[in-house]
C-alpha cells in the first residue's frame, strides 16, 4: 500500500487539547474518525432525495451547458434550465445549476451555508499571499485612484482614435480604457503599460479549466511578483498617492504587505464588470437605436442605461458556491462540498422579476436604479445580478465615512467614460453592415463584445 | 500605447473559430492508437491534459495513452471542468477502495439515480449488513444450486441459432457468419440473472430492454431520462411480483426437477433486518442493481475475451488444448480491457494527496482501466498474455491478491465494496465460453463484417466499454 495516501487519508488532528474520544476504534479494528469533534457516522440512502422519473430532464442535454454554442449565446439553454428545471442536477459536470432569481440571491445571501472559492484556490496557490482588497487604505488608494484618472484616460483614449473617422470600440474603448486606468492607479511607468496588461490579463483568465492558459497564468503571477518586488521596496520608502504604495505600508496581523500579497489583491479583483459593461452597454446602445436616442436626449440616463446593461446583458454570467456541509435546499438535499452554478445571466431573464425580460430598456421601472450593494432587493426591486461587485463588503453600510463600494465606482467610472465618448463624438454610430455579437472567448469566461466597429 | 490594443486584439483574434485549432474548440484530432494527441506542454515539458478529452470520441476509442500521462505526471487530476478528480495508480486506488469511512459511497453521482437507492451507495455497517443478505445468494451453495441452469440456457440460446434472421445469422458454403453479440453475449446474462432471481420465461424480453435502457442512462449521460423511465418500469413490474411472492414464494428447481429452495426474491421477502421485514422498495432497488450489474460485465467479458483470444491464435490453440485455462483468459480479459471502467468515491474529510489538496465532499473517480494498466503493477500492461506471470487468475478476494509478484485486476474493484457478483459473472462467462468453444469449429473473426473503427481500422484493441458486435465465421461440419 501507498504510505504517501495512509499518511494523507489520516483525519485532520485537533491538536493537544483534543479530546480523546474523537478517535476510536470500530468493529473489526477498523479506525474511526471524527471531523470537528463530531463523529462521523453513516447516512442511509433514504434521507437523500433521488431523481424519480417525473423529474426527467429530457429538455436539456449535460453536454449543451458546455458547449461551444452556449459560449456563444447561453440564454437559450438557460431559460430551459429556469423555466423546468430551476434546481438542475449537472451530471455530467458534477454540478447543480441555479436560475432563478429569487434562488440566486438566496445562495448569494446565505454565506453560513454557501462559500466561495478565490480564484486563487483554483490556482492552487492559496498559500502565495493575501487578498488585502478589503483594507480600508487599499479601499480608499483606489477610490482616489480611480477617480483621479477616469475622466483624463477616457479623454485621451478618445482623442487618440477621434481623427481617424471609425474605430473598433470594443478593443480601442471598452478594453483598453480598464487596463489603462488600472496601470495608472498603480502608478506604474508608462513604457511598462503593455508589458503589465498582457501579464494581468493572462494572470486573469488562467485560473479557469484550460491547462494551457493555467501555465501561462501562474507563470504571469511570476512574473508580476518578479515585477512588483522591488517595485513595492520603492513605494514603502517613498510612497506616493497610489495603490501600491497603500498596499506597502500595510501591516496587518499576518505582517508587513509583500509583492505576493499585492499579486494576489490584483488577481482576487477583476477588471471585468468595468470592461464588460463598457463593451456590453456601447454594443447594446448601438443596436437599439431608440434606446440611444432617449440617451443621447437625456445625459443621466446614461447611468440607467448601465444598470439595464448588466441586467441584460451580464458580462459576469456565474459565480461559483460550494456547499459548507449538507444543507437542503429547493427540495433537495445538497451534500457538502457540492458545487453550485448560480447563474447570473438566468436570473437576469426572470419573468418572474421582470416584465419583457429579453428587452433591452433604459431605465425600465421594475429594475433597482441604484446600487444594490449586496442587498438585491434594495427599494423593495430586484437589481440586476452582477457577479463579483454584489458580494457584501466586510465594511457595514450604515456609517458615514465607509468606504465608497466598488459597485458605485465602477457605475461612476463606466458612466464617466461613456459621456465622454458621447459627448466628444456627437455622431457615433455602428458601421454599416457590420453585425456584432457577444460571446465568450472560452466557456466560462466573460460574456462579451469582442469587435464593435463604429463610424463617426 | 499602441502595443496595449495591439495585444488585447491578439486575446480576442487568435480564439476566434475560425483561427483556432481542432483542438481549441474541443474537436480533437484522431490519433494512432496508442498515442495520445497534443493538448501542450507546461514549461517544464510535463504534458497537459485537457479536460475537454473526456467528452471527446477520441478518448472513448483510445483512453490509454491518456490515462498513462495521469499516471505518470498527475497521480491526482483536477478536472475543473468536470469538477471531478481521477485518480489513476493501482496502489492509490486500491487503497481508497478499503478506506470506505475516508472515502465513501454517498450518492452524488455513482448511478446518477438510474439504478435507484442501492447498497452500491452506501458505507460501513448499513453496506455491510445488505450486502450479507443479498450477496449469498450469488455465491456457494446458492450458485452451485444453479448452475445447471446456466449451461441449459446457454445450450438453449445456441440451438435457437437456426432460427434467427438473416441480419445475425448467415450461411453459405458451410460457413456460418454470426453476430456473437445479438446471437448470445448480450443476452445470456440477463436470461441468467431471471432465472436466478426466478422471474417468469416471458419477461426476459421486457427485462432486456429495460436493461439495455438503464445501462445507457448511467452516469448522466444524454439518455439519463429513458435510463430512469426504464428503472420506474422495472419497478413496478418488481413490486408486483414481490407482493405476490410475501403471499406465495415460488422455487427454484434442480436438474432433476425437484425443488431447490425458495428464489431471491422470496427470500428476501421473508429477510428482517432488526426484525423488520425488508420493504419492498428495498427489494425492488437491489433487484435493479442485480440486473444491471449482472448484465454489462458478463455481456462484455465473454465479447471481450472471444474478441481478444481471436486475435491472438497461439493462445487461442493453448486454450483448445487445456480448457482450464478460460479461468485465465477471464481473468486477462478483464485486466486488458475491463467493460466497467471505475468507480466514484466521495472524501470525507479534506485531504492532500500527491501534493493535489482535495476538499471534504469531492467527486473522486478511481479509475480501474488506469490500474489496471499500470506499469508499476503489470508488465507490459496493453498486452494481452493468458500467461501473464503478474497477474493472479485464482477466485477473486474481497481482501485483494498481492503476493508472490502476482497482483489481482481491478475490474471489479476490492475491499468491502468488491462487486458481489464476480462469483457469478466469472462462472457465466467461463461456462458460456465452453459451450460456444464446443460448437464454434475452426472460429476467426469476420474482419469485413466488423464494424469499422473511425479511423477505418477494423480491430481496435478495445476502448472504452466493450465491442458492440463480434462478427465471427465458422464451419458447420
Amino acid at each position: 500500500m501507498s504510505t504517501e495516501l495512509k499518511e494523507a487519508v489520516k483525519p485532520p488532528s485537533y491538536g493537544a487539547g483534543a479530546p480523546d474520544k474523537d478517535a476510536f476504534t470500530g468493529r473489526n479494528g477498523v479506525p474511526l474518525y471524527a471531523r470537528n469533534g463530531v463523529q462521523s457516522d453513516y447516512r442511509t440512502y433514504e434521507i437523500y432525495q433521488r431523481e424519480r422519473v417525473h423529474e426527467a430532464t429530457d429538455k436539456i442535454r449535460p453536454i449543451q451547458l458546455v458547449s461551444e454554442e452556449f459560449a456563444r449565446d447561453p440564454y437559450p439553454a438557460l431559460e430551459i434550465l429556469r423555466e423546468n428545471y430551476p434546481f438542475y442536477r449537472d451530471w455530467l459536470g458534477n454540478s447543480f445549476w441555479v436560475t432563478r432569481y429569487d434562488d440566486v440571491t438566496s445562495i448569494f445571501t446565505d454565506e453560513a451555508n454557501f462559500e466561495t472559492r478565490p480564484k486563487r484556490w483554483f490556482y492552487g496557490i492559496e498559500d502565495l499571499g493575501r487578498d488585502l482588497g478589503q483594507e480600508l487604505p487599499v479601499l480608499e488608494a483606489q477610490a482616489r485612484g480611480i477617480d483621479a484618472n477616469a475622466e483624463r484616460i477616457a479623454r485621451e483614449i478618445v482623442e487618440g482614435f477621434a481623427s481617424n473617422g471609425g474605430t473598433d470600440l470594443a478593443i480601442e474603448f471598452a478594453a483598453r480604457f480598464p487596463m489603462e486606468l488600472l496601470a495608472c492607479v498603480l502608478d506604474l511607468p508608462r513604457q511598462d503599460f503593455p508589458q503589465f496588461v498582457e501579464r494581468y490579463w493572462r494572470m486573469q483568465r488562467g485560473h479557469l479549466w484550460e491547462p494551457k492558459t493555467r501555465q501561462s497564468g501562474l507563470q504571469a503571477i511570476r512574473d508580476l511578483v518578479a515585477y512588483f518586488r522591488p517595485l513595492i521596496e520603492a513605494r514603502r520608502a517613498a510612497p506616493g498617492d497610489d495603490l501600491v504604495s497603500a498596499i506597502a505600508g500595510l501591516d496587518t496581523d499576518g505582517g508587513p504587505a509583500t509583492a505576493e500579497d499585492l499579486v494576489i489583491t490584483l488577481l482576487e479583483q477583476d477588471h471585468e464588470t468595468l470592461h464588460g459593461a463598457l463593451s456590453n452597454m456601447w454594443f447594446l446602445l448601438l443596436t437599439h437605436p431608440e434606446q440611444m436616442e432617449r440617451v443621447k436626449a437625456e445625459r443621466r440616463m446614461l447611468k440607467f442605461a448601465y444598470l439595464e446593461t448588466l441586467r441584460h446583458s451580464a458580462p459576469v454570467l456565474t459565480a461559483h458556491r460550494f456547499s459548507r456541509h449538507e444543507v437542503e435546499r429547493f427540495g433537495r438535499l445538497i451534500p457538502i462540498g457540492a458545487l453550485l452554478h448560480c447563474s447570473a445571466a438566468a436570473a437576469n431573464r426572470d419573468p418572474r422579476q421582470y416584465k419583457n425580460p429579453d428587452d433591452f430598456i433604459v431605465g425600465r421601472k421594475d429594475l433597482c436604479q441604484r446600487e444594490p450593494r449586496g442587498q438585491y432587493r434594495a427599494d423593495g426591486l430586484p437589481a440586476g445580478i452582477a457577479v463579483g461587485l454584489g458580494k457584501p463588503t466586510r465594511h457595514p453600510a450604515v456609517p458615514e465615512d465607509r468606504p465608497r463600494s466598488l459597485y458605485a465606482i465602477t457605475r461612476d467610472t463606466a458612466t464617466t467614460a461613456s459621456n465622454v465618448l458621447l459627448e466628444m463624438l456627437p455622431a457615433l454610430k455602428l458601421k454599416p453592415g457590420a453585425a456584432p455579437t457577444l460571446r465568450c472567448l472560452r466557456l466560462g469566461e466573460m460574456h462579451t463584445c469582442w469587435s464593435l466597429p463604429v463610424i463617426f | 500605447m499602441e502595443s496595449i490594443t495591439s495585444f488585447l486584439n491578439t486575446i480576442a483574434d487568435t480564439d476566434t473559430d475560425s483561427g483556432s485549432s481542432n483542438a481549441d474548440t474541443g474537436q480533437f484530432p484522431l490519433m494512432p492508437l496508442g498515442q495520445a494527441c497534443d493538448m501542450g506542454h507546461a514549461p517544464d515539458g510535463t504534458p497537459l491534459i485537457d479536460p475537454r478529452i473526456f467528452n471527446s470520441p477520441e478518448f472513448f476509442r483510445n483512453p490509454y495513452p491518456y490515462y498513462r500521462i495521469m499516471r505518470d505526471h498527475y497521480p491526482v487530476f483536477f478536472d475543473k471542468l468536470h469538477n471531478c478528480y481521477y485518480v489513476t495508480r493501482y496502489d492509490d486506488i486500491t487503497t481508497c477502495y478499503f478506506d470506505d469511512e475516508g472515502f465513501n459511497t454517498i450518492p452524488k453521482g455513482s448511478s446518477s439515480g438510474v439504478l435507484g437507492n442501492t447498497q452500491l451507495e452506501l458505507s460501513g455497517v448499513e453496506h455491510r449488513r445488505r450486502r450479507n443478505l443479498y450477496g449469498q445468494h450469488l455465491v456457494g451453495k446458492s450458485l452451485d444450486n444453479r448452475m445447471h441452469a446456466i449451461e441449459s440456457i446457454a445450450k438453449e440460446m445456441i440451438d435457437d441459432w437456426d432460427t434467427l434472421d438473416e441480419s445475425i445469422v448467415q450461411d453459405s458454403n458451410g460457413v456460418r457468419t454470426i453476430d456473437i453479440a445479438r446471437a448470445f453475449a448480450n443476452e445470456f446474462p440477463i436470461r441468467v440473472v431471471c432465472d436466478v432471481l426466478g422471474f417468469p420465461k416471458e419477461s426476459r424480453k421486457n427485462f432486456y430492454f429495460w436493461y439495455n435502457s438503464m445501462m445507457s442512462g448511467l452516469g448522466g449521460s444524454e439518455t439519463h431520462h429513458i435510463g430512469l423511465e426504464a428503472r420506474q418500469h422495472l419497478e413496478d413490474y418488481v413490486e408486483t411480483l414481490v407482493e405476490e411472492r410475501r403471499v406465495r414464494p415460488t422455487y427454484l428447481y434442480d436438474a432433476a426437477g425437484n425443488p431447490s429452495g425458495k428464489d431471491i426474491i422470496s427470500k428476501l421477502c421473508e429477510t428482517q433486518i432488526d426484525g423488520d421485514y425488508l420493504s419492498t422498495e428495498e427489494i425492488t432497488s437491489n433487484i435493479a442493481l442485480v440486473v444491471g450489474g449482472g448484465g454489462e460485465t458478463t455481456r462484455g467479458a465473454i465479447l471481450n475475451m472471444w474478441y481478444l483470444l481471436l486475435q491472438h491464435p497461439n493462445q487461442f490453440q493453448a486454450v483448445s488444448e487445456d480448457e482450464t485455462l478460460w479461468d485465465a483468459v477471464f481473468h486477462e480479459t478483464l485486466r486488458n480491457s475491463s467493460p466497467i471502467g471505475g468507480q466514484p468515491r466521495h472524501n470525507s474529510f479534506d485531504i492532500e494527496l500527491h501534493g493535489v489538496k482535495i476538499p471534504a465532499g469531492s467527486l473522486i473517480n478511481m479509475v480501474d482501466f488506469s490500474a489496471n494498466h499500470d506499469d508499476r503493477i503489470f508488465n507490459d500492461p496493453e498486452g494481452f498474455n493468458i500467461f501473464r506471470p503478474d497477474l493472479y487468475s485464482g477466485k477473486l478476494l474481497r481482501s485483494g491478491y498481492r503476493k508472490e509478484g502476482k497482483c489481482s485486476h481491478m475490474a471489479f474493484g476490492v475491499g468491502p465494496h468488491l462487486c458481489p457478483g464476480a462469483w457469478i459473472s466469472h462462472q457465466e462467462a467461463v461456462i458460456g465460453s465452453k459451450i460456444l468453444w464446443r460448437y464454434l469449429k475452426n472460429p476467426r473473426i469476420n474482419v469485413a463484417k466488423m464494424p469499422k473503427d473511425i479511423d477505418g481500422q477494423s480491430l481496435a484493441p478495445i476502448g472504452l466499454m466493450s465491442v458492440k458486435n463480434l462478427w465471427i465465421d465458422y464451419d458447420l461440419n
